[in-house]
């Protein structure tokens, strides 16, 4: 019995000293492209090692929300860098993430931050309508979302699969920002008019880049990238014009603390470099991703927020949404 | 039965218990014992999700009938006619399993769009049924494949003697090889129904998609755990089936098997085998293959230079962790192989539970699979597995073993127990019996297992995804984190060269074991 108990307490205090001082673990649904290259720069500013984990595609990046929902017991990340609110929003209801105010967060907008501290927004992506132009003529492009239930476009839009991320979350925004009818009659005349769901926001971007459909509802990162790639496919801000326009959706990367995780001191480090001015420069460059805090440098043809108009939107309200209409969009995606 | 076999063999099961089987049961014990929301899950599994389920059955079925049956015969024109450049062959028409079912859908769907400048036709139930078929028939070509060349030449000789070469086939090699068809059947079965990504592509529902709707879109675990269990009884029904109308059957015993099995001659048929072979190459492998290529060579070079310098750290270590698993669950698989030849091929209580236990693993989704091994080993006292490469081990052998151990199960049935008997008058120990008369025979299905087990989780990412540790990332996590936002071209060359690696690999550890194991085996 003694042996026993002596084994296993070598094996809980060798557990207990894994977590060494100079390390901070990351989960990550952020593309690794993007993502990877400013962990690293944050490795070499401060010495602290950087163990992230990343997301895929194909399991719909939640990979690592389920991770982390599933060690809340005992968590491994101190903490999470999302592509979007959602995913945080989802971590505060569960009670997995903390409370941080960093101070390199001062001067971003409020409505991009969680009031009471629990994740904060930076270097945001808009949801924006991709087109090829050999498949539509500058005058047939769609200029608002509603176009899109037009006949003209029969069988011709794509959007990624409306129950997992940002494209859940932009039907959400829809909700919350037209009511249930309208949102509902919208939805209906998008599968009227035989909109194609694909398996990802990266999905339609390649079937719009390949002209198998003409246009297509994705993130700004996604088109920029399409745009890069194919001089054939362009990009459109919806809703835009008109007395009262519905505008376009923002949505911020977001970062949250875990709570009680092991290296919770670096993990506030962590969320500090994250927070500078100099990563949504780095962002912007990398991935064409819209800084929030005012005056970031930013490469040519990198839209700025200030010209852009965005859809009228609180964060929580609308993760709230997403929760309430979730089983509606599984009826409306059917068999 | 020898003390010391006997020791081991509960030893070994004690650890299954422990490593693979308690997460699963630790977990299900949370969701009905803790979970206040049970029973309504239990009722959210309406009529609708149940159609959905034969749905899925039907079509997974229709998968694995047909792989089983174009994979037994190539499994015979590759295994039982002297063929030149088989070699070649057997390592080309493994390459569907190399790469991710969703990337050769991907390459598919644009086949068809270039091609026929429209993929509807593809994206479709009929297309995953295509898919599917091509991705999975390498299963029941080695599979089947390799109990064809353990049948004992003499039956087919004396065969032969009296009948035609046709009816030796169809009476005598076939009906010898029935657990072997039953078992990629099986296999193929468990690996289709449990598979979504390419039905996800192609915008069809089925069941897994239904579960990982629940799993992803959800967070509702409980209820797709349940909705698992589903997945589960059908392949213990399936396991049932086997081991009561197959197992028993009195022509399995095989006879000796001291030489090489028998090879039929077709001269005048010679012309139509190659062109069959090789338009199976061409479909299965070349076509989306050539796809692949296209893109990933359409910026040059240079981009596939830049795919291999991303990827080129994370191929050493998941290389090992493959190596490790594959060896873990063959030495398992084998412990428990040996222990049924050594009764005699009568089931023991012990292989009936060892099967049970592989088989739900084998059946549950990875994701939730994954889930299990989370909430299990995730906790002080066992950090030290939870946050290391170990977990990943386990999870590899828990997903897997069943396979092994399923392939080494058919190859022992085909040797006679009489050799050990015989050895046992002389006095030989049960170590001297296993390393000298059972290894040597079982080598060529050990290298089979091998190679298979190596592959499938060198590219296996929904278990990778859920376990691997912080700090280290699996060449095939790699590979799908980067394409999730690189250049197409980018994206096509890092498949490209994953796909190259991975074979190059294979094929080295292929030809390097065949010398070391068979071609030193003085049985063969």
């Amino acid at each position: 019995m003694k042996k026993i108990f002596l084994i296993l307490s070598s094996i809980a205090i060798l557990t207990a000293c894994q977590h060494k001082a100079d390390e901070v673990v990351v989960y990550t649904s952020v593309d690794q492209i993007f993502s990877e290259p400013i962990l690293q720069d944050f490795e070499k500013e401060t010495g602290i090692k950087v163990k992230a984990v990343f997301d895929t595609e194909e399991t719909k990046s939640t990979g690592v929300l389920n991770r982390l929902i599933a060690e809340k017991n005992y968590p491994q990340a101190d903490v999470f860098w999302s592509g979007d609110p959602v995913r945080t929003i989802v971590l505060k209801n569960k009670g997995i993430s903390t409370v941080y105010h960093s101070p390199q967060a001062a001067d971003i907008p409020a409505v991009f931050k969680d009031p009471e501290g629990y994740w904060t927004g930076f270097s945001a992506r808009a949801r924006v309508l991709i087109y090829n132009k050999k498949r539509l003529k500058p005058e047939q492009v769609p200029q608002s979302i509603f176009d899109l239930t037009k006949p003209a476009y029969k069988g011709q839009v794509a959007i990624a699969n409306p129950l997992f991320g940002t494209t859940t979350f932009h039907i959400a925004a829809l909700f919350s920002a037209l009511g249930d009818q309208k949102a509902k009659e919208f939805m209906s005349g998008l599968k009227h008019n035989q909109v194609v769901i694909a398996t990802s926001n990266g999905d339609v971007k390649d079937r719009v880049s390949k002209g198998q459909l003409a246009c297509g509802l994705t993130d700004t990162d996604d088109a920029f990238e399409a745009m890069k790639e194919n001089p054939d496919v362009g990009m459109v801000f919806l809703d835009q014009n008109g007395t009262q326009p519905l505008g376009t959706l923002i949505m911020p990367n977001t970062l949250c603390l875990i709570k009680n995780s092991p290296n919770n001191k670096n993990g506030k480090k962590l969320i500090d470099f994250l927070l500078q001015k100099s990563t949504e420069a780095k962002l912007a460059k990398l991935c064409a991703q819209m800084p929030l805090h005012k005056s970031v440098p930013t490469p040519k043809g990198i839209p700025s927020l200030d010209d852009i108009i965005p859809m009228t939107i609180n964060y929580d309200q609308t993760a709230q949404t997403l929760e309430n209409i979730q089983n509606y969009l599984k009826e409306w995606i059917g068999n | 039965m020898d003390r010391q076999l006997k020791i081991l063999a509960y030893f070994v099961f004690v650890l299954l218990v422990l490593l693979i089987a308690l997460p699963v049961i630790y977990t299900y014990s949370l969701v009905i014992f803790q979970d206040s929301h049970f029973t309504e899950n239990i009722q959210n599994i309406d009529f609708q999700s149940i159609k959905l389920l034969f749905k899925s059955i039907l079509w997974s079925g229709l998968v694995a009938g047909l792989s089983t049956l174009i994979g037994g015969l190539l499994g015979f024109l590759l295994y039982k006619t002297p063929l030149k450049y088989k070699t070649f062959y057997k390592l080309i028409l493994l390459m569907p399993l190399i790469l991710s079912p969703y990337i050769w859908a991907v390459a598919w769907q644009d086949f068809f769009y270039v091609t026929f400048d429209n993929n509807l036709w593809v994206s479709s139930v009929a297309g995953i049924i295509w898919v599917q078929t091509l991705i999975y028939t390498p299963l029941a070509i080695l599979i089947i494949g390799n109990a064809l060349s353990n049948v004992d030449k003499s039956l087919e000789e004396a065969a032969l003697t009296i009948s035609s070469p046709k009816n030796t086939i169809l009476k005598i090699s076939l009906p010898l090889v029935k657990p072997a068809f039953w078992t990629a059947f099986i296999l193929i079965f468990i690996f289709s129904l449990s598979e979504f990504s390419v039905p996800a592509l192609f915008s069809v529902k089925v069941f897994t998609t239904e579960i990982f709707t629940n799993f992803s879109a959800f967070y509702n675990y409980n209820l797709a755990i349940i909705q698992s269990t589903l997945l589960v009884v059908i392949s213990l029904w399936l396991l049932w089936t086997e081991s009561h109308f197959i197992s028993k059957a009195p022509f399995l015993s095989v006879g000796n098997r001291g030489n090489t099995g028998y090879l039929f001659r077709f001269k005048k048929q010679r012309i139509y085998i190659k062109a069959l072979l090789i338009f199976w190459v061409f479909l299965s492998v070349i076509v989306p293959f050539l796809m692949l290529s296209l893109q990933a060579l359409k910026s040059g070079y240079q981009t596939v230079f830049q795919a291999f310098k991303i990827l080129q750290p994370a191929f050493i270590d998941s290389f090992i962790w493959a190596a490790t698993g594959s060896i873990i669950a063959i030495v398992v698989a084998l412990i428990f192989s040996y222990f049924s030849w050594h009764h005699k091929r009568q089931e023991h209580r012990l292989i009936r539970w060892t099967n049970l236990i592989l088989l739900t693993t084998f059946g549950l989704p990875a994701m939730v699979y994954g889930i299990s091994l989370i909430y299990f080993y995730n906790r002080p006292v066992l950090g030290w597995i939870y946050s290391s490469v170990v977990i990943l081990i386990i999870g590899f052998v828990g997903k897997y073993g069943f396979i092994a151990l399923k392939m080494l199960q058919n190859t022992t049935r085909q040797i006679p127990f009489s050799l050990d008997e015989a050895a046992q008058l002389t006095g030989a120990s049960t170590f001297k019996r296993f390393k000298t008369i059972y290894l040597p025979l079982m080598t060529p299905a050990i290298l089979a297992v091998f190679i298979l087990n190596f592959i499938l989780m060198s590219n296996d990412l929904a278990i990778p995804i859920m376990t691997f540790p912080p700090g280290t990332q699996p060449v095939s996590v790699k590979v799908f984190t980067m394409m999730a936002n690189a250049s197409q071209s980018l994206t096509s060359a890092m498949i490209f060269v994953f796909f190259t690696v991975t074979l190059s690999a294979v094929s080295l550890l292929y030809l390097i074991l065949k010398n070391l194991l068979i071609s030193k085996n003085v049985y063969r």
